[in-house]
């Protein structure tokens, strides 16, 4: 299952956040849960404004939330 | 299992496509060929879209009665991502049907196909085209995307 470069903590903030859950969030954000559920796992980076409201969601900054990984090779 | 809307969408649609064409092509294939009975063929063409319509409108508002129809940007992208392959699939299918055709008329040596064969094979392109782009779907849903 390929991963993208991108990597969050949302899994970490929905715990600290009331263990807040993945619906809740989708509700929030705007998407279903399955796009949490799939940005949760690094399989779907999200696109900007999805990472914005996230991000916003939580009321931490984007780079608190997400961060690039780039490739090994 | 945990799907969406449209993964669960192209589930049906597939088994859906899949069970009509397994019973309407090799009937389609055979009547155009040996062109027995060309108004059956466009009765039974006629009968399996409106079969399939009646299909997918029955079974799509059941999973959205009882899911919701909500899509995002991630299905926004799975269906651009399956589009695609299934244009690529689409323009291999039809360039090789073409070629075939161009081989009768210039080269002769391969079977002569009526026009009623022809139209059954842009038929079945366009179904597999239809094909690989719900497979793509469900194969990114449930592996990358």
């Amino acid at each position: 299952m390929a991963k993208t470069h991108v990597r969050n903590n949302i899994r970490t903030l929905r715990f600290e956040h009331g263990e807040m859950t993945q619906q809740s969030l989708a509700d929030r954000v705007g998407v279903t849960r399955q796009t949490i559920v799939a940005i949760e796992k690094e399989k779907y980076s999200p696109s900007l404004e999805a990472a914005f409201k996230i991000a916003a969601v939580f009321g931490e900054p984007l780079e608190a939330v997400f961060s690039y990984e780039p490739s090994s090779r | 299992m945990n799907m969406t809307f449209k993964e669960k969408s192209a589930w049906g649609s597939l088994v859906a496509l899949a069970l009509v064409s397994y019973w309407f092509f090799p009937a389609a294939f055979n009547a155009a060929t040996y062109a027995t009975d060309p108004a059956g063929l466009v009765a039974i063409s006629i009968g399996c879209i409106v079969t399939l319509i009646i299909i997918e409108a029955i079974y799509q508002s059941v999973i959205a009665a009882v899911d919701g129809d909500a899509s995002d940007e991630r299905d926004a992208l799975i269906n651009l991502k399956a589009e695609r392959i299934a244009g690529y699939v689409l323009g291999i299918a039809l360039f090789t049907l073409v070629a075939r055709i161009i081989a009768v008329e210039a080269l002769e040596w391969v079977e002569t196909m009526g026009a009623l064969t022809i139209a059954v094979w842009i038929l079945f392109t366009l179904t597999v085209s239809e094909v690989a782009k719900l497979i793509s779907q469900i194969a990114f849903y449930r592996f990358s995307a």
